[in-house]
């Protein structure tokens, strides 16, 4: 996938989509008294928080990094 | 100590919701910070607070008998009779009550939490996916170990100075007799025989 054609602000669309999924599944594990709530929180909330950051960094290396026009 | 991390989570929610709708803004220093912030630090530390909260909750006694397998063990704690060694400590606050299962069956070791939780997730897995137990023929793996006694007698006046503990305090502390199985203190949680047992009923 390239990186270039999607651009950072649809990278930190995803992101940002990612991290508040993440986090509105984390407030439900919170409130859920119940065995599950753990399993809920350890293997999608974080798991989906985790993408968001790493989406979220990824845009920022694609950002920081100059671009072939501005090269030449 | 969850409210201030749902308000954690809130903010963190509200700021990611406005890169969410205008992710132009960060093309600006301050609001490159705030995403940074909002994106990475902020949903980072929800996830160490939320991993906190739930291994510390995963410690409660009312979440061990979430479980139904664990429902007749809850109800052991509240057996008439002091030969029951969990009622016992339990009913006379040996053990925290809001922590009693987790007192005596935690691995006291550097690694123990962790393989505690993977032992329960393995239990989470038997009761969806796999088959479910039956709560009497559920067993510790290995057998319960007197280190998990002796974390909090080792040291009491009232064990050290009984003489008959005194006589055999090396086999205890080497595991090689059982504080449970050697027939001194065998009455644990005895769930096969609960409908036969008169049950203490809190002062509310």
């Amino acid at each position: 996938m390239n990186f270039s054609q999607i651009g950072i602000q649809r990278l930190l669309r995803i992101s940002s989509g990612l991290v508040i999924a993440g986090l509105l599944l984390e407030i439900v594990s919170l409130v859920w008294f119940h065995p599950l709530s753990f399993v809920l929180f350890a293997f999608i909330a974080a798991t989906l928080i985790g993408l968001g950051i790493l989406v979220y960094l990824v845009s920022l290396v694609f950002a920081a990094s100059p671009s072939t026009q501005s090269r030449q | 100590m969850i409210g201030i991390l749902i308000c954690q989570i809130v903010l963190s929610i509200v700021l990611a919701s406005v890169f969410l709708i205008r992710p132009s803004l960060t093309s600006a220093t301050g609001w490159k910070i705030v995403a940074f912030i909002g994106l990475c630090v902020l949903p980072a530390l929800c996830i160490v607070g939320g991993m906190n909260t739930h291994v510390q909750r995963s410690e409660q006694t009312r979440f061990c008998v979430s479980c139904h397998v664990m429902i007749p063990y809850g109800q052991s704690l509240y057996v008439d009779d002091p030969k029951h060694i969990p009622a016992q400590h339990f009913q006379n606050h040996r053990v925290s009550a809001d922590m009693a299962c987790y007192s005596c069956h935690a691995d006291y070791t550097i690694y123990g939490p962790l393989n505690d939780k993977l032992q329960g997730l393995k239990r989470i897995y038997m009761q969806y996916v796999s088959t479910p137990p039956d709560p009497a023929a559920i067993r510790i793996p290995g057998g319960f170990k007197n280190a998990q006694c002796l974390h909090c007698h080792v040291g009491a006046r009232n064990f050290e100075e009984n003489p008959v503990h005194a006589a055999m305090m090396d086999s205890l502390k080497s595991n090689q007799l059982s504080c449970l199985s050697s027939g001194c203190h065998d009455t644990a949680h005895d769930i096969e025989n609960l409908s036969h047992e008169k049950f203490w009923k809190p002062v509310q």
